[in-house]
């Protein structure tokens, strides 16, 4: 007879790598506040959650940015993570960044329309570089614009796997990789030592384990893309890997905390 | 808990441009994983559809407690269609059908399909198949694809694939449709996990007419069998969904 857990709870300490915040244009989320991000956590047993702005990610960094800081004051649960933008002013970005205690930045190639190229972010990623500030970069944002399809492109791995590695000290996370994209995540995570994965929908059967045989344990994160997703599928499954507690902690919380100096 | 868990939805074959190998161990040892007891297993694969069911029979052959047949046809080859599913049902016991108008090009709507389906109402029997294409024709709703086939097929039962726990339009879509015919059935295996999803699904339809799948070998059973189990469903529902209303529709013993 099959085996549920039907009061799944995680073993371990969870930072979830992939949240957004705030209301958003084209659907009603479930949640879109802090306070229902804090109620889903601790109902799922996730105990931080990095968080970026859904405003900032489809409109306006700046803006979004600012909004977030907002909505994330007072809750040292949501730590969040800004969405940067090339055609800003990098220095004022910097200083915004430093300002505000924040230890990452999420860039979208496919959404803000800029290509992944040297030319084009280079001078972004010596002051990631520099300053110890890990980049999240979405393989594709599943927002629906059927107005516009350029902006729910992919991102081009030979752009990602050229400009990391002419930028070895830059830490980079991929996020939002699908089942679809499973083959060339793998060669792209197997061959850009700088690439970490994060899990949220990276749900391809077997899709953790290839990912675990390929690069280990220590370049993996989980993460849920809540709430257009719920928090706890993907921890079930990872809690279905038989996965040493070490190897579970390292890919709950453990990696990303090393990678934002939050440990 | 121990319940049954029965995957509605699971494709084998060999697909190595997806990383996917026929290898039946490979899928008990992710079945056993996942605590899945059981795994309905089509193959849709291969152009010669008899190719394909013989390759679910030599599944069953390896283990017969863990995966039950499915059969699969094509309308592209009409004179082979009834004669493949005599064979498939009466000989290779496949317990349901699963065809794929994506292949056709057609909606499965399209007369093209009806021989097949009249075949299928004579013996009472369930066709799962994707509730919409993306070529169907403007204005389609799955609401009024499945009533005029619920009313030229009365005693075929309808299978959503992927539609119980989809993005919202293909859910609320599916939903409407449910709530009306009693002969949908909805089948949840999805790449998201859309919060809410199961909540809603079980609030509007209820939980006996939901079917847990995984879509194996593309999507993991144990992130779709976690999408049912940590939702916010009572205990029932959540045994009615991954298996108990497989066994009642499909007969099926322990």
């Amino acid at each position: 007879m099959g085996n549920v857990d039907f009061d799944f709870r995680p073993s371990v300490p969870v930072f979830d790598a992939n949240v957004s915040l705030g209301r958003r244009h084209d659907k009603r989320v479930s949640v879109d506040d802090a306070e229902g991000t804090l109620a889903a956590m601790k109902s799922a047993g996730v105990g931080r959650a990095l968080v970026y702005s859904s405003h900032a990610v489809n409109w306006d960094a700046e803006d979004g940015n600012r909004a977030l800081l907002e909505m994330v004051r007072g809750h040292p649960g949501l730590v969040p993570q800004f969405v940067g933008s090339p055609y800003e002013d990098l220095d004022a970005f910097a200083a915004q960044v430093e300002d505000a205690g924040v230890r990452s930045v999420r860039m979208l190639p496919t959404v803000y329309a800029f290509p992944f190229r040297e030319w084009a972010i280079g001078r972004w990623l010596d002051w990631m570089a520099a300053e110890r500030v890990p980049l999240w970069l979405p393989v594709s944002y599943s927002t629906e614009r059927p107005w516009n399809p350029r902006l729910t492109g992919s991102l081009d791995p030979s752009d990602v796997h050229e400009t990391l590695s002419a930028h070895p000290d830059v830490t980079a996370v991929l996020c939002d990789a699908v089942y679809t994209d499973l083959p060339w995540v793998i060669m792209l995570l197997k061959s850009t030592p700088n690439l970490y994965l994060e899990l949220s929908r990276f749900v391809s059967t077997d899709g953790v384990d290839v990912a675990l045989d390929a690069i280990g344990d220590e370049r993996i994160l989980f993460g849920s893309s809540f709430p257009d997703s719920s928090m706890s599928p993907q921890l079930y499954h990872l809690h279905r890997c038989g996965l040493s507690d070490e190897s579970l902690a390292r890919i709950c919380s453990g990696n990303i905390d090393r990678i934002l100096g939050t440990e | 808990m121990d319940t049954p868990i029965i995957d509605f939805h699971a494709h084998v074959g060999n697909a190595r441009r997806g990383r996917h190998v026929a290898d039946p161990d490979v899928y008990i040892r992710i079945m056993d994983a996942a605590g899945v007891d059981k795994a309905c297993i089509n193959c849709i694969w291969y152009s010669d559809a008899s190719v394909g069911n013989d390759l679910v029979a030599t599944f069953v052959d390896r283990a017969p407690d863990r995966f039950v047949p499915v059969a699969f046809v094509t309308p592209y080859y009409p004179d082979e269609a009834i004669r493949e599913l005599e064979r498939a049902f009466d000989q290779l016991g496949s317990k349901f059908l699963k065809i794929y108008p994506d292949y056709f090009g057609r909606p499965n709507d399209d007369p093209a399909y009806f021989p097949i389906y009249e075949w299928l109402n004579d013996r009472g029997l369930a066709v799962m198949s994707h509730p919409t294409y993306p070529f169907d024709p403007p204005g389609t709703t799955m609401l009024k694809r499945y009533s005029a086939l619920s009313e030229r097929f009365p005693d075929v039962t309808w299978v959503f694939a992927h539609a119980g726990g989809a993005g919202s339009r293909r859910l609320h879509g599916a939903v409407e449709a449910a709530r009306a015919l009693p002969n949908v059935y909805l089948e949840t295996a999805t790449s998201e996990s859309n919060d809410g999803a199961f909540e809603y699904l079980v609030g509007e339809v209820g939980s006996e007419r939901v079917l847990y799948g995984s879509d194996i070998p593309v999507f993991d059973p144990r992130h779709q069998v976690g999408k049912i189990a940590t939702s916010n469903i009572s205990a029932q529902a959540k045994r009615n969904i991954l298996g108990l209303n497989a066994m009642r529709l499909l007969g099926l013993e322990f």
